[in-house]
């Protein structure tokens, strides 16, 4: 149900962008600083799913918090003079390898015991003839 | 169990959303990347916009540079060219000046004519290259500043000669009476030159021949029509 949800919400986020009138190229630093927040964001969950950690309010406070706060955070470097949008990237994708870590430690580590496993029944199975 | 369903379906609505949300704003953003062109003025961060202005602003000092020293030169070459003209101008203006002094152009001012006719009974006869070259001489002195014989002008290499004691030539062509000089310069000064009593004119007219002393305001005398040549000066 989450992934139809998932699936569906991405089709129509997809036909909504694709329609939608285009914008102004000085507004395109903020939209992808953004866009990278609200990923980080979504791996977070999933890593957080994995460590049966995940809170829908933390997850939805985090996803959108991120993003406004990352475009505020731009917003106030080109204030100050200060490429603070650069900092703001190296954390989100710092973030992103370490959930996509936990996440790929935990299907690696569930595939390896299910392949051990079927590799045990199968001795057990031979062993019991 | 009820709670959880419903604990699950505001998870799916929520997440749902966060997917619309996610997706919507980064289609925006590709379809942003694709249709701008990263070279166009509008487009382009302040910094870029900085470079490019400074770029432009040295290319627009050398282009002005350049134009500087090609007005500067322009001017220069109009000033030469100014100064050329000047020049031919006073060349020109002083050849005119000789040329009217040697007799090389047609001259119309005050003078008075002179006709002598012939009077082939009077005493002495004819009248003789001699007569002539007195009378020009005399009006030479009294200031004549040109002066022909029967149109033809006299120069300062003008011959006024007899020859066979019968033809008269002035500048290598013959001429026949009725002889009119012609003279140009002070009127008063001229005529009491030719009329005064003892001048040639006066003996001429005491010989018996027909002679006139005309005023005239504009008196034209031609040009001397042969060539001035000096193949012999070194």
């Amino acid at each position: 149900m989450v992934i139809v949800a998932i699936i569906v919400g991405c089709l129509i986020g997809a036909f909504i962008g694709i329609n939608a009138p285009t914008i102004s190229y000085t507004y395109s630093s903020y939209l992808a600083i953004a866009i990278i927040a609200a990923l980080d964001s979504v791996f977070g969950g999933i890593a957080s799913v994995i460590n049966k950690k995940f809170d829908i309010k933390i997850f939805i406070s985090g996803f959108f918090g991120n993003a406004i706060l990352a475009i505020l955070l731009t917003i106030l470097g080109q204030k100050l003079n200060v490429d603070i949008y650069l900092a703001a990237i190296v954390v989100f994708v710092w973030r992103m390898f370490m959930n996509l870590g936990t996440i790929r430690r935990y299907y690696v580590e569930k595939w390896t015991n299910k392949i051990k496993s079927l590799k045990s029944n199968k001795d057990n199975k031979q062993a019991e003839k | 169990m009820k709670h959880i369903k419903k604990g699950k379906i505001t998870l799916t609505i929520v997440i749902g959303i966060a997917c619309i949300a996610l997706t919507t704003v980064m289609f925006m953003q590709f379809k942003m990347v694709n249709q701008t062109d990263i070279d166009e003025l509008e487009v382009m961060r302040e910094e870029e916009l900085r470079t490019e202005l400074a770029e432009w602003k040295n290319k627009y000092e050398e282009a002005e540079n350049q134009y500087n020293s090609q007005l500067a030169k322009l001017e220069e070459y109009n000033q030469k060219e100014e100064s050329e003209t000047e020049t031919a101008e006073l060349v020109q203006k002083e050849l005119d000046e000789v040329n009217l002094l040697l007799g090389k152009t047609d001259v119309e001012g005050e003078g008075i004519i002179i006709t002598l006719k012939e009077n082939s009974e009077a005493e002495s006869g004819i009248i003789t290259s001699d007569n002539l070259n007195m009378i020009v001489n005399n009006l030479k002195e009294a200031g004549a500043e040109a002066i022909s014989i029967n149109e033809q002008r006299i120069v300062n290499m003008s011959d006024i000669v007899t020859v066979n004691d019968v033809i008269i030539r002035v500048n290598q062509q013959r001429i026949l009476t009725p002889y009119i000089i012609k003279a140009i310069g002070n009127q008063s000064y001229l005529e009491s030159a030719m009329s005064g009593n003892g001048s040639e004119v006066d003996k001429l007219q005491k010989l018996g021949h027909d002679i006139k002393i005309e005023k005239d305001n504009k008196v034209q005398i031609p040009k001397y029509d042969k060539d001035l040549k000096s193949d012999y000066i070194e």
